[in-house]
């Protein structure tokens, strides 16, 4: 039994080359079928999302599964690019790494935005994809369902997932989703072009927003990023009615001074009749006024604000990280623990059954010899039988089971067939 | 068995669901949520079946006493609880609202007239309908006071930027505003229902002269108080945009609550003839008066008959 991982993350290749290996659905079905024709005796799964591109396969027999290069070649084939351009930004995991790191995954302890949601739900659908192209088996159902469980675990048990440290994130996980329940008819306007604006709307995005708006100085550069981010520009004389129609506003200025005052408010407040805005200000220094935020209906956070927001987070999840890898680290351990023991299994069925057969064959000679005997008294030697059968085989399959919490245990194995003469 | 059921059943069943959620503020739980439904669940179960029971062997007009309508509207209050838990399983709607679940059972144990109305064919349909709209009405107050008492917390928390309280976690302010604004047309337009079917009662009792109320009962002005209140509360949210919005809807809701609160308590602390005991003695009278008058006079007697010989009307 064998599994094996071969991709690229975050961690290992830059967001063009993960662009460039990533598989939309369709293309993860194709890639899936394309596996099970080139490597027909392995077990494979493709998970493809923005931050990374995995391909985990697994087999029976260990000579089956695909090497790393050959996965990789796959890849590069499938996405017609040269293998030595992008050999550098991959990297693979076997056996008990591979499960360890699916578990770091789909509890998202191995995301960019560590604790973030989505990240299961993708593991999920890369399963549910593996199911529908028939590429999935027991040994890929096996470690997905329980990455799956692995990863409620970790959310139930630890606060890891509730804990953000970016300012973006902060403002949106732990403010804005307390103020407005959905973001899909909610309108966003982003003033300005810092980075952390690019970050945040990736979150709002998240939530659903489809309505993006951005307001610049320079109407060209406003154009060139609301085409980025399928939104619209708008000129910056429109700020003050845009300012009335918005629910949330991303303010990433370069400004002096405050882009809108208390003064300039009040026009627009009247205009709102003090519908909830949200306005995330992450303008240094900063492009409105905090009188602002006293207005009714008005949550304004700054980088200040939220700065420590994120330095509580962060303390808050260091403590949890233990607990969390503490939770992965016994998920694997049992995981591994029941697989080497599953690859016992044919060996403890072949042991029973020949005892059992020669316990058949002893009982039946018995019975010849001694013709006499009623049904209890049968009934009594064939359970003494049993027992006896079952007390026997006792020390040798627990020592077995024990020898199985450490790997797959060869050597005893091999002792086994040897002394009892189980036959392949 | 189904006698064998007491208030203290789901009483009990909503106490622990309380005490599960309040245990929400000291530990996390994988297991929590699937016992928090679970005592709820066993605890409406327990309540409808009680009610159920008392409906089934009424003697009079069933669930028509004040103790009947006061679990009633726990049951209603308890129902909207569970909902709302298998919605919202991670928000702590239950410490709020299990709470008022709680002192509806216990004021019916404790306070409530356990004598139910005596049943007459005229008022038992407009006396049925009364019921239930101001009960509907007053379940929607208690609502909307719960979704307004989250908000305003909530709104604290945000406008003074604090982070999110873990252990506490409320449901959004937009989803909470969404329920204030609904709950105070919904209970304006029930009472509005209940009042128009109360007056329609009265005037019927009134032709029949049977447990007529006079205009001046406590009761009466003191519901046509918190009435006019929810009628202004949503006119005020038409007219007046920032009304619908945020705190303000909030603020609403609450006082509401408190003019709902002054409403039921001033028919325990002033003499009111809104009470079944009391209508149960004037329907023993007058039944004792048409057995009477009967006697001499058979045929015209037939316009006092008792209740249930299809006289009455």
């Amino acid at each position: 039994m064998k599994y094996q991982m071969c991709g690229c993350s975050h961690h290992t290749a830059p967001i063009e080359v993960r662009g460039r290996l990533s598989f939309t659905a369709d293309q993860a079905r194709q890639a899936l079928s394309g596996l099970r024709e080139r490597f027909p005796a392995t077990e494979a799964v493709v998970l493809s999302t923005c931050n990374r591109v995995e391909i985990y396969t697994a087999a029976e027999a260990a000579a089956a599964v695909p090497s790393h290069q050959e996965v990789a070649e796959f890849i590069a084939d499938f996405h017609g690019v040269n293998l030595a351009e992008i050999f550098d930004d991959l990297f693979e995991r076997t056996g008990e790494d591979v499960v360890r790191h699916l578990f770091h995954v789909a509890a998202s302890l191995d995301s960019m935005v560590v604790g973030e949601p989505h990240i299961v739900a993708q593991v999920k659908q890369a399963y549910e994809l593996a199911c529908e192209r028939q590429s999935n088996g027991p040994l890929t159902n096996q470690v997905f369902q329980t990455a799956l469980r692995v990863a409620k675990r970790v959310a139930t048990e630890t606060t890891i997932n509730e804990k953000r440290v970016s300012i973006p994130s902060v403002a949106i996980a732990d403010f804005a989703k307390q103020i407005f329940q959905r973001f899909d008819d909610k309108h966003v306007l982003v003033i300005g072009a810092g980075e952390m604006a690019e970050e945040s709307l990736r979150y709002l995005e998240n939530e659903g927003v489809k309505s993006v708006t951005v307001v610049n100085r320079s109407l060209e550069r406003a154009e060139s990023l609301a085409r980025q981010w399928r939104g619209t520009a708008a000129p910056w004389e429109r700020l003050r009615g845009l300012l009335v129609e918005a629910d949330v506003v991303i303010s990433t200025t370069a400004s002096g001074e405050p882009i809108v005052t208390r003064g300039d408010f009040a026009r627009i407040e009247a205009a709102r009749y003090q519908r909830p805005l949200f306005i995330l200000d992450l303008a240094m220094p900063r492009d409105f006024d905090p009188a602002v935020g006293d207005c009714l209906g008005v949550y304004l956070y700054s980088i200040d604000d939220l700065r420590e927001a994120c330095e509580r987070n962060r303390q808050e999840r260091e403590r949890e990280w233990p607990a969390a890898l503490r939770i992965v680290e016994q998920e694997t351990a049992r995981f591994m623990a029941e697989l080497n023991h599953r690859a016992t299994g044919p060996i403890i069925k072949r042991l029973k059954s020949t005892w059992q057969q020669t316990k058949e064959d002893e009982l039946r000679r018995l019975r010849n010899k001694l013709p006499g005997l009623d049904e209890r008294q049968q009934a009594e030697i064939d359970q003494s039988f049993d027992r006896l059968i079952n007390k026997l085989l006792h020390p040798p399959l627990e020592s077995l089971r024990d020898e199985a919490q450490h790997g797959i245990p060869s050597a005893l194995l091999e002792a086994f067939k040897r002394l009892f003469q189980l036959k392949d | 068995m189904l006698a064998g059921i007491s208030i203290l059943c789901f009483a009990a069943s909503y106490s622990v669901a309380l005490a599960l959620e309040a245990s929400r503020l000291v530990f996390r739980s994988g297991v929590r949520g699937a016992l928090l439904l679970g005592f709820a669940a066993a605890g409406l179960v327990a309540h409808t079946l009680y009610l159920a029971y008392r409906a089934a062997t009424a003697t009079a007009t069933p669930l028509s006493s004040q103790f009947d309508w006061y679990l009633v509207a726990a049951w209603v209050l308890a129902a909207t609880y569970l909902y709302l838990t298998v919605y919202h399983p991670r928000t702590a709607v239950g410490l709020f609202v299990l709470p008022l679940v709680l002192v509806l059972v216990a004021v019916a144990d404790f306070f409530a007239d356990q004598t139910p109305f005596p049943e007459r064919r005229a008022s038992q349909v407009w006396g049925a309908i009364h019921g239930v709209f101001v009960l509907l009405g007053t379940v929607a107050v208690m609502v909307g006071f719960v979704a307004g008492l989250m908000y305003l917390l909530e709104a604290y928390r945000l406008k003074h930027k604090r982070p999110p309280w873990q252990r506490l976690r409320l449901p959004s302010l937009e989803w909470l505003q969404h329920v204030n604004a609904r709950a105070i047309v919904v209970s304006a337009l029930m009472l509005a229902a209940g009042f128009v079917s109360g007056t329609v009662l009265n005037l019927v009792n009134h032709r029949l002269k049977v447990d007529e109320l006079p205009w001046s009962d406590p009761v009466i002005w003191s519901s046509s108080l918190l009435l006019a209140w929810l009628a202004v509360a949503a006119v005020f949210g038409v007219v007046y945009r920032p009304a619908r919005q945020g705190r303000k809807v909030a603020y609403l809701t609450v006082a509401s609550f408190v003019f709902l609160v002054v409403a039921l308590g001033l028919r325990w602390l002033l003499p009111s003839e809104h009470s079944p005991a009391r209508a149960h003695a004037v329907s023993q009278a007058i039944d004792r008066d048409s057995v009477w008058a009967a006697s001499p006079r058979p045929v015209g007697g037939a316009q006092k008959a008792p209740a249930g010989t299809g006289g009455a009307a």
